[in-house]
């Protein structure tokens, strides 16, 4: 019996694909890719990246980029919700995942400090007030539980999965979750010192496939247990039914190969969600368009679901957003149950013989109720989340 | 939840019989050390020997990681190696890890080598290292661990919370054991954050009872315990409750409060107000510093106090409120400890660790 207690109610997303839902989807549908090269900061590195270019106009907080991209998706998430953004009459609980919010890399605050030996606390006081979850949940006025994860490429997959626990056991009755990201100089450096950015626009799954593009943004969504929703008022046909994950216990960065790890995690999210892996309509999947990543996933996918299962990355419409991915792609999950299509896994065109399983080519319409996606993460961490939309009778 | 095995690294030393001879010895000065941005003076910290995390055997998958990971590493195995369960399944352990500043250290080598070599020539070890995760990824790698991992950060409950969800990971079945604990590195930046935006306990002695002005000594370290439901010979102790953002009644009557006062917070009054002169207080952050997530070294301290049914005098005994503070180490019976921590905006987090029963959780 599958697992729909827990309902979402409202999605927010921000990348270069869009400001909001809807302009991200517009984008999906045309199949824009809103890359190029680097704006945000002079760099010396040439690889084309997924910024966000303009911002909603509001007063957001000044220097904190990865703050500002979450909360713009928080405020899209409530207003879908139809919440206020005080929420001091719930038990509301923040669970956020980021990497470049968590870190203290203000390059300007460190030269200072080396060149000089001191340096203005003004980056400092922004980064221990900036904390994603305790920011927001602050902001909101929450009485519930906030925590901020910090799981590399999977944090975004692994707060919700967190939000999940919180809300299944009663530590709150809403729940604002997903995750954000900035681009920045650090993983932007980072990542190409590991040899896995690609010179073009990335090509998830695809033979030629040469690395990732790093991008931007943030996805969130307000998740509610039934009682809470029907107490305001709210209804929706999506509800998120499962969460698993599981550690490779093999590489600091480099996928298992045999993928054990990404299957116990979607074998976890399935058995937690009640259901089978023939009930699953589509996969949008963790997809980098490296080449470790793709094989991995595609293999344990083509193991789980055989090869009929639809699968896609949208990383190709928004780069890698490391910590935001996972909440970013749930919302796209989301969406794509609730409106009966996906997009096109851009970047695709030729098939790997290496990878048994081929992505939608272009924009496919969907008929099932339960999707998957997926997130694999630096530290060797799988995660995945399942969603599903309640069939009208 | 049953605590069936707990591992620490701090200066006080490796393994959970140094940290014990530390309780039962009482303060002691800490290192000195030259910090750059005080010209010509000595600063005191509370930093981890580098020899006590070299293990050959355990470090081999490693060799290229940070102090924090190592540390970590160190204390996890200490946990597993303390609870006599090292060959479990370990597909049924989780790790959870909890830190305020994570790998910070790690981060400012990466800023050099950006401003030193450019943006081209930054190191890939550095950077992998440099992620917050990377310290949950070396635990599971070094012991095996294939069940779920995660790392969380918050600057003031992030233990707390942790040990929250390891309770829901059990008792939602997810892993049937969770090793959950924090790290923390020292590092030059944030001695310079500590030291302008705090005041530094220039005699070297943290005055837990002060309360106002406050005094902090940074300190490092890590701190590990391996969590169940399920009972065992070598249990601690329970941790019986968290409550975290006030508003709900703690399980009755407490033994022993150890409050979480190490300087981090400019104004500790609102501990004061949160004790009673009935229940005796305590404080070890004079043992191990001042660590944003010293919240699990206090814990230690109770788990110990528990399982050796022995109350650890205050390491620091200056009381100028004239609270009830332990002043000798004393044997005698302890059934309930309640640990308190407060943030910056006065909201708090408490642990309730209980004597070990019988049953099962």
């Amino acid at each position: 019996m599958i697992t729909d207690n827990i309902i979402i109610t409202g999605l927010g997303v921000i990348s270069a694909a869009g400001n909001n839902l809807p302009e991200t989807l517009d984008s999906f549908s045309r199949g824009k890719r809103n890359a190029g090269k680097v704006s945000l900061f002079d760099t010396s590195l040439s690889y084309p990246v997924f910024e966000v270019k303009t911002f909603p106009e509001k007063n957001y907080p000044e220097g904190q980029r990865t703050l500002r991209l979450a909360l713009i998706a928080v405020d899209e998430a409530l207003k879908d919700a139809q919440l206020e953004d005080e929420l001091s009459e719930y038990r509301v609980g923040v669970c956020l995942g980021t990497t470049v919010a968590s870190q203290l890399n203000d390059l300007d605050f460190y030269k200072s400090y080396r060149d000089h030996g001191s340096a203005s606390m003004v980056p400092v006081d922004r980064y221990l007030k900036g904390n994603l979850a305790e920011f927001v949940s602050r902001k909101i006025k929450s009485k519930g539980p906030s925590l901020t994860v910090v799981n590399a490429c999977s944090s975004g997959t692994d707060a919700i999965g967190v939000a999940l626990s919180w809300l299944n056991n009663g530590l709150c009755d809403i729940a604002i979750a997903g995750g954000a990201d900035e681009l920045n100089r650090v993983p932007f450096c980072g990542f190409g010192s590991l040899g896995i950015v690609s010179p073009d626009l990335c090509a998830p799954f695809d033979r030629d496939r040469r690395g990732l593009n790093l991008g931007e943004g943030a996805g969130v969504m307000l998740i509610e247990t039934k009682g809470s929703a029907e107490k305001r008022g709210a209804a929706s046909d999506l509800y998120l039914s499962g969460y698993g994950s599981a550690s490779d216990s093999y590489h600091l960065t480099a996928p298992r190969p045999d993928g054990a790890g990404l299957e116990a995690a979607i074998h976890k999210a399935l058995a937690y969600s009640g259901i089978r892996p023939q009930e699953i309509n589509f996969v949008n999947a963790h997809g980098t368009a490296t080449p470790d990543n793709d094989v991995v996933e595609g293999r344990a996918l083509h193991r789980i679901f055989g090869p009929g299962v639809k699968i896609l990355s949208t990383k190709g419409y928004t780069g890698h957003t490391l910590g935001a991915a996972g909440g970013i792609e749930a919302v796209f999950t989301c969406a794509a149950l609730r409106d009966g299509w996906i997009p096109a896994s851009i970047g695709f065109a030729n098939k790997d013989e290496n990878i048994p399983v081929v992505p939608v080519m272009e924009k496919t319409t969907i008929n099932g109720c339960c999707a998957l996606s997926t997130s694999l993460a630096f530290g060797g961490n799988n995660a995945a989340l399942i969603f599903g939309r309640r069939l009208k009778a | 939840m049953n605590i069936l095995g707990m591992g620490v690294i701090s200066a006080c030393g490796r393994g959970v019989d140094y940290f014990e001879k530390a309780l039962n010895e009482g303060w002691k000065k800490p290192s000195e050390i030259e910090v750059p941005h005080l010209k010509n003076r000595k600063s005191p910290v509370y930093q981890v020997d580098l020899k006590d995390v070299s293990e050959k055997n355990l470090f081999k998958k490693m060799r290229r990681s940070d102090k924090l990971s190592k540390m970590a590493v160190v204390a996890a195995s200490e946990a597993f190696r303390n609870s006599g369960l090292e060959n479990m399944d370990k597909r049924t352990v989780g790790i959870i890890v909890a830190t305020a500043f994570g790998a910070h250290v790690t981060t400012f080598n990466l800023l050099d080598d950006i401003l030193d070599h450019g943006e081209a020539e930054v190191s890939p070890t550095v950077f992998s290292n440099s992620v917050h995760n990377a310290v949950a990824s070396y635990i599971s790698s070094a012991l095996g661990i294939r069940g779920p991992s995660l790392t969380v950060t918050q600057f003031y409950f992030s233990f707390h919370y942790a040990l929250q969800l390891s309770r829901l990971w059990l008792d939602e079945e997810r892993c049937d054991y969770v090793l959950v604990g924090v790290a923390e590195q020292y590092g030059e930046v944030l001695r310079y954050i500590y030291d302008t935006k705090l005041t530094m306990a220039g005699d070297g002695i943290i005055r837990p009872f002060n309360f106002k002005p406050t005094y902090q000594i940074p300190g490092e370290g890590a701190a590990f315990f391996l969590v169940s439901k399920r009972n065992s010979d070598n249990v601690l102790c329970k941790f019986e409750n968290i409550l975290i953002g006030g508003g709900a009644e703690g399980p009755g009557p407490v033994d022993l409060d150890i409050i979480d006062t190490d300087g981090i917070l400019a104004d500790e009054s609102v501990y004061e107000r949160s004790l009673s002169k009935d229940v005796p207080v305590a404080a070890y952050s004079p043992v191990f510093g001042s660590v944003m997530t010293g919240s699990a070294f206090n814990c230690a301290a109770g788990m110990l106090m528990l399982k050796n049914q022995i109350r650890y005098g205050n390491p620091v005994k200056d009381n100028p409120h004239g609270l009830n503070i332990l002043n000798d180490t004393r044997n005698g019976p302890v059934e309930l400890i309640r640990c308190i921590r407060y943030n910056c905006y006065g909201s708090n987090a408490v642990i309730y660790l209980r004597k070990k029963s019988l049953a099962n959780d």
